[in-house]
């Protein structure tokens, strides 16, 4: 060969362009596209399609909360929902920004003080076990039941060791009539030394 | 009518539709389709066989199956083998280039991929600079890979194959020259901005307005040499592979386009977002990549394509389905319903062309799977396959809503996605340099041991990658929907398989640099000059093959 073959030599060794053999589609590809358009099918009209249309960027978190039923209120489920972002599932709350809930002084004594600052929130400064804490706490008092709002202090009342007695529907009731006048969270662990 | 029955209907009258179209499509009712795809096979071409691990009885079942052909290497069709080298020549040049740049693009993408891969677990490590942070190494992996090697490695395939497919040399390649440097110059650009901290702040779309619009303007040019070639086409049958690089080509500057307009917002942009995010692999690498499969796999074996009606749904299906499937990214989001309910049942659609393109790919290598003991390019680019179809299935159970409860926001999906770009696009590449640059350079790759040594590297080091970040994910995924664990627990549970990510990812890299050294050998002629074509095994090659091992052309050796 010459040289002007070398240069081109690998083009020299290939096979032919590839081409197609026209054959009919597999039986199975067929029964493939067949399951899958019933699912397809079945998938759409299994799904709830009919949602608001003006959901978007309009929604907030509370449309998305999941109804609250009051009569069972659930404290764990309650606790998981609300609480336990700033409190952690360990109740040990995060050094320096969130009081710990376990073994805090505030939740082993009188359920008064319990019940206050689920009402009303925290805005200021708090000690719990020693330690200073300068963050704030939403309130409950409007979002929860009275039920829901025993069933929570129960519930954080007697987790990871804590002793504080339970509290009832009643004992809400009656600590929200107390306190009826509050309008603003309490100013940390000076307001709340009258309920202890 | 309410919102089911809008969708229900929808669905079902576009299906139908749609398999109406590919029906009477491989029935030629619209075109002259089959007639003209049986008479493309021209009667004795050149015989040697490329990757000479074809059996005697391979070549007899070859022939049988193709009427016309005279006995291989027998008669040799001189004008079509001119043809060829005409085209190479033609193309030469731009592919050069551009394979280089993408070689370069896929250095400074591992790189960064590994330096945020190990910041995952030694977060204290590269803090010093703002552009060494996590939130810059990975946009900048991301980009690099997203528009720096995989667009270059696959439009230099794609720049190579069309013309030899169409029969013609490449025309007004010269836009295409200028269009790739605009393009890399453009990404440089915008890498250094993304690094500065200007950015978009959208995922995959990071690279900001003005920057991205160099991008348009290159990507068009570089289409330009490409629309002209298909139009002077000498040949009436357009091969498989010529309607997935055409349709990429045009499908990819709507979608940049598209989502780049700086009309949309809130809940459209998240939208626009992963309609964009998901479309670029979906229709512009994946495509490309399979033309080449399509192009290189027959090619290599010395078969036709086994169905061409399986290529034929493959194509529509995944150009039909692929647009509508970016909705999965949002589900949890306060996207419409109906849109995420649509993406999900379209998600699983796509394994209609998937089972198409195995199957088809499968029964064209049936009886041929020994070659990829010997043929670089065959290993590289049947992993690709294999893994396009693994990718393929995952994603479309990872759509489910089941599943994705609990993938969702977790490494799992980050593997995912390196299964389909890696896995499958970057492997095929791989086998695609393999087989393009020796043609370019007239230069046999010098050294053989450093692709196998490339091949296991990447192969063993990535499936590492895979499965240490597949595991870590599903385990992440679990931990956080576990309410009764702190969100810490999600984190630390990664960990060891962050590490095993990073060893893998870095094997990978180490591949990288192996084949750079390779490439830079070819495009510089160094190293020792072979007279054979790069294969592994030959001692090991069956009897049969011999004969094609002593052809060689004896001007070779001047």
């Amino acid at each position: 060969m010459s040289q002007q073959d070398s240069d081109t030599v690998q083009q020299r060794r290939e096979n032919p362009d590839p081409n197609e053999q026209v054959k009919p589609l597999p039986f199975a590809i067929m029964l493939v596209i067949a399951a899958l358009f019933t699912f397809g099918v079945v998938y759409i009209a299994e799904t709830p399609l009919n949602l608001p249309g003006t959901w978007g960027d309009q929604r907030v978190l509370a449309d998305m909360a999941a109804p609250v039923k009051s009569a069972t209120a659930d404290g764990a489920a309650l606790f998981a929902a609300n609480c336990v972002a700033c409190h952690q599932a360990t109740g040990l709350g995060v050094p320096g920004a969130f009081p710990p809930l376990a073994g805090s002084e505030y939740l082993n004594g009188k359920p008064d003080v319990t019940i206050q600052i689920l009402l009303h929130g925290i805005k200021g400064s708090i000690t719990v076990k020693g330690s200073t804490f300068n963050g704030e706490m939403p309130n409950f008092g409007a979002r929860f039941s009275d039920a829901e709002i025993a069933a929570v202090a129960t519930h954080v009342r007697s987790q990871w060791g804590n002793k504080g007695v339970a509290i009832d529907a009643a004992a809400v009731a009656k600590g929200r009539d107390l306190t009826k006048a509050q309008t603003t969270p309490w100013n940390g662990g000076q307001d709340l030394e009258k309920y202890r | 009518m309410n919102a089911l029955g809008m969708l229900l209907s929808a669905f079902v009258i576009a299906i139908l539709g749609l398999m109406f179209f590919i029906w009477s499509n491989g029935r030629s009712l619209l075109t002259g389709g089959e007639e003209a795809a049986s008479e493309i096979f021209s009667a004795g071409e050149v015989g040697l066989v490329e990757d000479p691990a074809g059996t005697p009885a391979s070549r007899t079942r070859l022939q049988s199956s193709s009427t016309g052909h005279a006995q291989v290497g027998q008669h040799v069709d001189e004008a079509d083998i001119l043809a060829r080298i005409e085209s190479d020549k033609s193309t030469s040049l731009i592919v050069l280039i551009m394979m280089t740049a993408a070689v370069f693009w896929l250095l400074l993408a591992s790189t960064f991929g590994l330096i945020s891969s190990i910041k995952l677990h030694q977060p204290d490590w590269l803090t010093g600079s703002m552009w060494l942070g996590f939130g810059v190494t990975r946009t900048i992996h991301l980009n690099a890979v997203a528009y720096g090697w995989a667009p270059m490695a696959c439009l230099s395939s794609c720049i190579w194959i069309l013309p030899r497919l169409l029969k013609t040399p490449l025309r007004s390649g010269r836009w295409a020259i200028l269009g790739g440097a605009i393009w890399n110059i453009s990404l440089l650009a915008g890498l250094i901005a993304i690094a500065t901290g200007y950015n978009s702040g959208l995922e995959w779309l990071e690279i900001p307005l003005p920057i991205a619009t160099g991008m348009v303007v290159g990507g068009a040019m570089v289409g330009i040499p490409l629309l002209d070639t298909l139009g002077h086409r000498r040949t009436r049958h357009l091969y498989v592979s010529v309607w997935y690089m055409s349709a990429a080509l045009f499908w990819f500057p709507v979608l940049l386009i598209v989502a780049k307009m700086p009309v949309h917002v809130g809940i459209e942009q998240a939208t626009a977002n992963w309609w964009f995010g998901h479309n670029v692999l979906g229709l512009f690498y994946t495509p490309l990549s399979l033309a080449t499969i399509y192009y290189l796999l027959p090619k290599i074996i010395g078969r036709p394509i086994e169905n061409y009606n399986l290529s034929l749904l493959g194509f529509w299906t995944l150009a039909f389905f692929y647009g509508q499937v970016g909705g999965h990214h949002l589900e949890g989001s306060p996207a419409p319903a109906w849109l995420i309910t649509l993406s999900i049942v379209q998600s699983m659609m796509m394994i209609i062309p998937v089972a198409a393109f195995t199957i088809n790919q499968h029964m064209t290598m049936r009886g041929h799977f020994r070659m990829w003991v010997h043929s670089p390019t065959l290993r590289f680019i049947l992993i690709g396959g294999m893994m396009y179809t693994l990718s393929s299935l995952q994603g479309s159970f990872e759509a489910l809503r089941s599943i994705n409860t609990v993938t969702h926001f977790t490494h799992f999906t980050v593997a995912h996605a390196h299964l389909g770009l890696y896995g499958f696009v970057t492997m095929v590449m791989f086998g695609a340099f393999y087989f393009i640059l020796p043609r370019v350079r007239g230069w046999e790759w010098p050294y053989p041991w450093a692709i196998q040594l490339h091949f296991w590297l990447v192969v063993l080091g990535f499936g590492l990658y895979f499965t240490a970040l597949t595991i870590g994910g599903v385990l992440q995924g679990l931990a956080m929907l576990d309410a009764s664990k702190p969100f810490i627990d999600s984190v630390t549970v990664t960990r060891p398989w962050l590490i095993g990510r990073s060893i893998g990812g870095g094997m990978m890299t180490l591949g990288h640099v192996v084949f750079a050294v390779h490439v830079l050998a070819m495009v510089f002629k160094l190293g020792p000059k072979r007279h054979t074509q790069a294969l592994f095994w030959r001692d090991a090659m069956p009897p049969g093959l011999a004969p094609n091992l002593a052809t060689q052309p004896e001007g070779a050796a001047s």
